[in-house]
């Protein structure tokens, strides 16, 4: 006997993520899943991002870590929500995951929340989390190469911030070959250059994510 | 990647399928497409499918894997070309309104069950179906 099923493996987390949109849609949250390496400079990102965000959208965080929670404790510290889940080992997040975290807030009192993902190019790839928007993170330390070595993550998002931007002077990294790796991947994603402990280029991210989001959040 | 999470996950899979179908074991060969750009290891897969499988409905099954040619569909152009390398443009006219469909997936295609009634009326017993079929 033979039983043709002709389904995704993976359906299970594929269809918790179109239950944790169509949740976060409803609700008017405007969802963003970050990812990037470990030390890439998420949370510095973030920290930088919601000086620029005050007054016009509400943010909230979930923190995807191995373990520990000295990012949690960060967001905590700007007084912005946040939950933490720790994996114990598991190296990227799934939607699973993400439904439970988000019971933690208050969806009213948000209208955008982020989901720092596990520092990780490879396995978050994989994960749709619900999410509206996919950003991923290269740091400039890591190397412009990356593009080429890691392709899957940087195709499936939506946007390519360039970190630590303050470090190219003592690095080789060609902003120009990013670039070009990105619109090889995603023609249509956008790309930003940022020095987050500077201050540099966050306020036109945070500008594109405010505009991204109206749809959702309605105003 | 996280071979060990998907073969689980596809354990299940299978688990359920042959439920849904009111068959039981013992499943001879389960056939899996791997996309090109799926991110899954094949090596990785057989390996963790032989660690996990004892002891399960799928123990003793085959495991195939079949690894199809990606084809970028472009919405611009019409071409549908084999690619080697993960692109978000057509290599054709390079427009960007172009599909991976498929070559990201890992699907379970089909399930290979022994025909043999007394085994199979033992299997139900031992999986205790909650059907009760």
């Amino acid at each position: 006997m033979k039983i043709v099923a002709a389904k995704k493996i993976l359906k299970a987390n594929e269809q918790l993520a179109d239950q944790n949109r169509a949740r976060f849609g409803a609700a008017g949250v405007f969802v963003v899943n970050v990812v990037g390496s470990p030390g890439c400079g998420k949370t510095t990102l973030l920290e930088s991002l919601f000086g620029h965000l005050r007054g016009r959208l509400a943010p909230a965080v979930i923190e995807g870590d191995i373990a520990g929670s000295v990012d949690a404790e960060r967001i905590d510290a700007l007084g912005v929500p946040v939950v933490q889940i720790n994996t114990e080992g598991a190296c990227h997040l799934d939607a699973t995951m993400v439904a439970a975290a988000a019971e933690g807030f208050d969806f009213k009192a948000i209208d955008l929340l982020i989901v720092e993902n596990v520092g990780n190019l490879v396995c978050t790839a994989g994960f749709d989390l619900g999410e509206h928007l996919r950003v991923v993170l290269l740091s400039v330390p890591e190397g412009d190469d990356k593009l080429i070595k890691y392709p899957a993550i940087f195709q499936a998002s939506h946007a390519l911030v360039i970190t630590k931007l303050d470090l190219k002077p003592h690095t080789n990294f060609s902003v120009e070959g990013a670039i070009a790796g990105m619109r090889r991947l995603a023609p249509q994603a956008e790309v930003f250059e940022v020095s987050a402990l500077r201050g540099e280029g966050v306020a036109r991210l945070a500008d594109w994510l405010v505009e991204k989001a109206r749809p959702v959040v309605g105003r | 990647m996280h071979e060990l999470a998907i073969v689980d996950a596809l354990i299940e899979q299978v688990r359920q399928e042959v439920d849904q179908a009111g068959a039981a074991g013992p499943v001879t060969r389960v056939e899996l497409v791997v996309g090109r750009f799926s991110g899954v290891c094949p090596d990785s897969l057989r390996f963790a499918f032989e660690m996990l499988a004892p002891g399960t409905i799928v123990e003793g099954a085959e495991l195939a894997l079949l690894q199809p040619p990606a084809i970028a569909r472009c919405r611009t152009c019409g071409a549908q070309t084999e690619i080697e390398d993960l692109a978000g443009a057509c290599p054709r006219c390079e427009s960007p309104e172009v599909s991976l469909e498929g070559s990201r997936d890992l699907v379970l295609e089909s399930i290979e069950l022994e025909d043999h009634q007394d085994q199979t009326h033992e299997d139900r017993c031992r999986q205790e179906d909650p059907q009760g079929q």
